[in-house]
């Protein structure tokens, strides 16, 4: 069985299918070819511990919407793309009932302030200065995303750095620092610092990672406290852009596992599946991490030594692996913190189990040294805006813990962390919130990297599909002779998180990809002049 | 006696049909339209083996107004039934060897249209097979069936 | 979304999504809304187990696929979706290691009978010829258009003759229980005991009077059982795909918790977050008739007596299902594949139903409350679609005819029975599969009838046919007379799912029924009606 096509997409990411739509519209007969039973990648919502409880498994924050071109190229909103924004986005609460550290959306930044001066009149201040700030570039970081990078890019970076930041203390020095050195220089209350790395490393940019530093600024910076909530979850996102592509007339095959690209002189003319060969007239774009598609999929004796090489060295992990606690509630978290400001109550995010920066950085630091860290974590209780997540009266929670690599445990280990590891982050939250007591807890599930690894072939568990390191970002990634979405195989091209600009719910990796692909064959490019990409 | 299959044989099926509708009360008015598509089967010598005979059948308030020999179908033309079998399952029931229903039933005939106006004007239907199947007194000038008993080839619409 | 519609159909199940891509083929503005995040109602497909284990949690089963004009309209198939019939549908596994085997080979299935009865043989075969023959038709006429009553029916079968024409075919059957028919024509309990099991597969209970009258269609597809290739959700897939393509929306986790009526007309949808959505030509109602008379209107928005009826009037089945989904790394070698090799090849095996007094004793307990020894039913669907699960590895599916509700306590015994009750299921397989160890048994889980109502409300009380199949409650009547024509008491507001006639399963019967009525009140050019 054969079938062509003009263009065949291996794996339906996110990215994927924005890249499928993008293609069919410019007519090209697309067809998506997805492994699993359905599409989305990491935009899932599951009900994996009890029905009518939903929970996102892997991506949480939406805090791309506004800028994300594929929402209004294909209308998203009215193919049934619904979103919230919570008022209070991010917190970290505390054991001993002290005040939270609370960032509310953009839009109510004297929250903000008014919450971080209670610890320093200072960090408030300069918080909502280069939140100020940052929401002024967001023109330019969006163009910055949704661009094929150059490799000048990086001198500019540190250009927009002086020029944006300099008066307040940032020089081109900070381009080469590590984001906790960053955090560590502009703030001083440690609650602030404590939430601010985390924040930071779940945006992937590895907290003593030097060379990363200016992602704090220009990136994490932008998008702290600029999220939304998918009703009905995540997955809702995933659902629109099936239904774009279906509109558009893309054919999607679930549960078909690509096996082999197939490579002619030099060029790639389709795929080798369970099912039989698609044949691809003009583009194979894969959606698959790097090593895979160049690895696996392409093989070494279609590759010049030099991009085997390139593809062996890729890392990936430490920073984008994470375990998705999933916790059916009767009662939302009631923290002792309430009493200095509710907002803690209902924030969209919010740290639980950290005492400190200190507490925060070991944690990382364990997870990032192959060690399961302490119980702690990142926690939504999304059924609070949406209550499609959780049957009437009760709760549906979900949370993040940075967990070692996939293959620093053995299968055992990871089974035995899946059997403790809740119900001893349990009795931490319970620490600061008292009704999280194992009367109010009617189920709970872990679901651990190595599992992450089986269903999406995220490698180690690494949602991004490839380490956050300096060398590995930007016009580097994966790697630069690869930077844009290019292979040395004709007609082959990524379009997921192993392109620029790596994991997150934005499909620029798509978007750039489409643009990469109409350059090289004349079709029509998709940026529009107001938006300026 | 007419010859089976000339226009004198239709014409006098359709005058027996006539006139035992002319006996029944309370028949829509409707005017319906009818297509019966006879396949050659290589078994009836009275169409042949890869041809088909369509004709078109209009029904007025109960009565056969007319019809006609036509080829193929017309766009333009909505049917409301359709009846399809082969040529031998068609001799056998004018020459009284197979009942119409029981060809239905067994899928010989394959009926496409409003089957629950059909139901319901179940007497109507079968006062217009009866004519058919036995209104008309005819002779069979290429042979009467069965032709070939054990090899008749059952035309799968 | 929009603020308003042309057309606005509530429930994305295989008769909502199929009704929405009608309607948007006929140039309406389509909204199908979803309270569930996946699409598909009983067409939904899980990793229940592990993953790359794909469950069909409800229907797994396609009996109609050639039959249905919605098949071919909505171009299914070129949407994608393929089908696999089975060389081996069905057999039942006999306590004492005998074994029947049903094939699409009339020329096997014989055989496997005749070595029980050569009369049973040779009565099943007329009954199969005969029943093959006029099956297509009768189900043409009486599945795929709205329903005529049971005196009109009967009648015209009267004017017709068929019952002279046919063995099998009276009008007695409509008084009679299947058992009764068997009895009549049958003469070995191994055979009838079969039988009765296919009747009760297809939720036509064999101890139901009037059942019998659907015998002879039920006989007439036996061997027409088909499998999703990916799983059922693949149909779903594709039908939503189809409403896409012709400019039809489907929105899930879409919560409909009210239809709006403005003087006696249906006017809009509101939802749980309080969005309201205005319908411009009608809505459709695809969920059961409690939710959309008893929770979405008023009682002052209907006739005064209906909320009483749809309470006391509105008739469910009186069993369930109790299945085991397992992800399995061997698949069952029975013993019985001694006296039948086939067997091991069969889709669906009955494990144990010897007679039909073992049937009737086992729905009699499950009427009470009780939960019997389990003899339920296996299906391996890996078999015939190795894609639905890891390479070497296999899904399974038992199903055990169980209660809804559980003597002295109700559903909510089933939140503490269900992993109990799966271990006595799967140890029912294994007494005939021994090869089944825990080794070879990778991961399971158990779904209860009370987590059948959790995910799909609209089958409620368990009931996945959403209606009760009795000679009462079928055609016009069903679900209650004033709605057995998928109108309703509210102008513009229509009822187009499997609570309609003709009742449950993957039919597209009730959707493509309730668009005849549509069209017809609202003028739209019946392009479907191709003769």
């Amino acid at each position: 069985m054969t079938r062509t096509y003009d263009a065949i997409v291996i794996g339906s990411g996110h990215n994927g299918l924005c890249l499928a739509a993008y293609l069919q519209r410019a007519g090209l007969s697309t067809v998506v070819l997805e492994r699993r039973h359905e599409e989305g990648g990491g935009v899932n919502t599951e009900e994996p511990v009890l029905p009518g409880f939903r929970h996102n498994m892997h991506a949480q924050f939406m805090e791309f919407f506004d800028i994300m071109p594929m929402i209004k190229d294909f209308g998203l909103e009215d193919l049934g793309l619904r979103t919230v924004m919570p008022e209070a986005q991010a917190g970290i609460t505390f054991a001993d009932g002290r005040p939270p550290v609370i960032l509310h959306r953009p839009d109510l930044l004297d929250r903000t302030h008014e919450s971080i001066a209670r610890y320093s009149r200072a960090d408030a201040d300069r918080y909502v200065e280069l939140k100020h700030r940052a929401a002024a570039l967001e023109q330019l970081l969006a163009a910055n995303l949704y661009t094929i990078p150059q490799p000048a890019s990086l001198d500019e970076q540190g250009e927009m750095i002086t020029s944006e930041f300099g008066d307040m203390g940032v020089g081109p020095q900070f381009l080469m620092k590590s984001p906790k050195n960053v955090i560590d220089e502009l703030f001083e209350t440690p609650e602030l610092r404590a939430l601010l790395y985390r924040a930071c490393v779940e945006w992937g940019y590895p907290i003593d990672g030097q060379g990363t530093g200016a992602g704090f600024l220009l990136f994490v910076m932008w998008t702290l406290g600029n999220w939304k909530l998918v009703l009905g979850g995540t997955h809702g996102l995933a659902k629109a852009m099936t239904q774009a592509c279906y509109r558009e007339g893309v054919d999607l095959v679930e549960n078909v596992m690509v096996d082999q690209v197939i490579v002619e002189d030099g060029r790639a003319v389709g795929v080798r599946t369970r099912l039989g060969e698609y044949r691809a007239t003009k583009v194979v774009a894969s959606n698959a991490d790097l090593r895979q598609t160049l690895l696996d999929l392409v093989g070494e004796e279609h590759l010049s030594p030099l991009w085997v090489q390139r593809a062996r060295a890729y890392r990936y992990g430490p920073s984008h692996v994470l375990g998705t606690p999933c916790f059916c509630l009767y009662e939302a978290p009631h923290y002792k913190s309430a009493r200095w400001d509710p907002a803690i109550d209902r924030s969209f995010y919010t740290m639980v189990g950290f005492d400190g920066p200190d507490d925060t950085i070991r944690y990382i630091r364990d997870a990032y040294s192959g060690k399961v860290p302490k119980p702690a974590a990142g926690t939504w209780v999304n059924s609070m805006w949406d209550t499609s997540q959780a049957p009437p009266g009760r709760h549906a929670a979900t949370g993040w813990y940075f967990l070692p690599c996939a293959s620093e445990l053995t299968a055992q280990e990871w089974a035995e962390v899946r059997a403790t590891f809740n119900e001893q982050f349990l009795d931490v939250w319970h620490e600061s919130a008292p009704n999280m007591n194992s009367d109010n807890v009617i189920a709970h599930k872990l679901y651990t990297p190595d599992q992450m690894e089986r269903k999406n072939l995220m490698r180690e568990g690494d949602f991004s599909n490839g380490e956050f390191s300096a060398d590995q970002i930007g016009p580097n990634r994966p790697f630069p002779e690869a930077s844009n979405y290019r292979t040395e195989v004709d007609g082959l091209y990524l379009c997921g998180p192993s392109a620029y600009p790596g994991g997150g719910v934005h499909a620029a990796c798509g978007y750039n990809a489409y643009k990469a692909i109409a350059e090289d064959l004349g079709l029509p490019s998709p940026a529009l002049a107001e938006r300026g990409y | 006696m007419a010859d089976i299959y000339t226009t004198e044989w239709y014409s006098e099926v359709r005058d027996a049909m006539n006139d035992r509708i002319a006996t029944m009360n309370g028949l829509p008015a409707d005017e319906i339209l009818i297509k019966v598509e006879i396949v050659g089967d290589g078994v009836s010598p009275y169409v042949e083996a890869a041809a088909e005979r369509h004709f078109l059948v209009k029904i007025e308030a109960g009565r056969c107004a007319w019809y006609r020999e036509v080829e193929g179908d017309d766009p333009a033309l909505t049917l409301n039934y359709r009846f399809r079998g082969s040529a031998t399952t068609f001799d056998e029931i004018a020459a009284g060897l197979e009942d119409p229903i029981n060809a239905a039933l067994q899928g010989g005939i394959k009926v496409r249209g409003d089957m629950r106006f059909l139901m319901r004007q179940a007497e109507q239907v079968k006062v217009l097979l009866d004519a058919y199947a036995s209104g008309v007194q005819t002779s069979w000038p290429k042979g009467r069936p069965p032709y070939a008993p054990s090899e008749q080839v059952q035309v799968r619409a | 979304m929009r603020d308003a519609y042309d057309a606005i159909i509530i429930g994305a199940g295989h008769n909502g999504l199929t009704l929405g891509a009608y309607l948007a083929r006929s140039g309406l503005e389509v909204l199908v809304l979803e309270r569930r995040h996946e699409e598909g109602g009983g067409l939904c497909t899980e990793e229940l187990t592990q993953p790359g284990f794909l469950h069909n949690v409800h229907a797994n089963y396609h009996t109609f696929v050639d039959l249905a004009p919605p098949v071919h309209d909505l171009d299914v198939r070129g949407h994608g979706v393929e089908y696999v019939r089975p060389e081996v549908q069905m057999a039942s596994i006999y306590d004492d290691g005998t074994a029947l085997t049903i094939h699409t080979d009339l020329d096997k299935t014989c055989a496997s009978i005749a070595r029980f009865s050569e009369q049973d043989a040779e009565t099943f075969r007329r009954l199969y010829t005969e029943a093959h023959g006029y099956v297509d038709l009768l189900l043409g006429t009486l599945m795929y258009q709205p329903p005529m009553s049971v005196k009109e029916l009967t009648k015209a079968l009267s004017t017709f003759g068929v019952e002279g024409r046919s063995e099998f075919l009276s009008v007695k059957l409509r008084r009679e229980t299947i058992n009764q028919f068997l009895n009549q024509h049958f003469t070995h309990p191994k055979v009838k005991a079969h039988l009765a099991f296919h009747g009760a597969v297809c939720a036509y209970t064999n101890d139901v009077p009037g059942l019998a009258i659907g015998f002879p269609l039920l006989v007439g597809k036996i061997d027409n059982w088909h499998l999703c290739v990916g799983g059922s959700h693949r149909l779903a897939h594709a039908l939503w795909r189809d409403l896409a393509q012709h400019g039809g929306v489907m929105v899930s986790d879409a919560d409909v918790r009210a239809i709006v009526v403005d003087d006696g007309r249906a006017v809009g949808v509101r939802l749980a977050d309080g969005t309201e959505i205005a319908a411009r030509r009608l809505v459709a109602s695809t969920v059961s008739v409690e939710q959309t008379f008893l929770e979405f209107l008023e009682p002052a928005e209907l006739p005064a007596e209906l909320p009483e009826r749809v309470r006391k009037d509105v008739k469910h089945k009186d069993w369930s299902l109790f299945s085991v989904h397992l992800a399995m790394s061997a698949l069952p070698q029975y013993e019985a594949a001694a006296f039948d090799p086939d067997v091991d090849r069969a889709w669906v095996v009955n494990l144990g139903y010897g007679s039909l007094e073992e049937l009737n004793a086992d729905f009699d307990a499950v009427r009470a409350g009780q939960l019997p020894e389990p003899r339920p039913n296996a299906a391996v669907n890996s078999l015939y679609d190795p894609t639905d699960a890891p390479a070497g590895s296999f899904t399974g599916l038992l199903r055990q005819f169980a209660p809804f509700s559980i003597a002295q306590g109700g559903e909510g015994e089933w939140e503490s029975l269900g992993r109990w009750y799966g271990h006595r299921c799967i140890e029912a397989w294994r007494r005939f599969a021994p090869n089944l160890t825990d080794d070879s048994i990778i991961d399971w889980v158990p779904y209860t009838p009370l987590e059948i109502t959790q995910k799909l409300p609209n089958m409620v009380r368990g009931d996945w046919m959403m209606g009760e199949v009795s000679l009462a409650n079928m055609l016009d009547q069903r679900p209650l007379p004033e709605l057995g024509q998928y109108r309703t008491p509210v102008d513009a507001l229509y009822m187009a799912g499997s609570t309609q006639h003709p009742h449950g399963f993957i039919t597209f019967a009730p959707a493509y029924n309730a668009l005849q009525v549509i069209a017809d009140d609202l003028g739209i050019d019946a392009w479907w009606r191709q003769v």
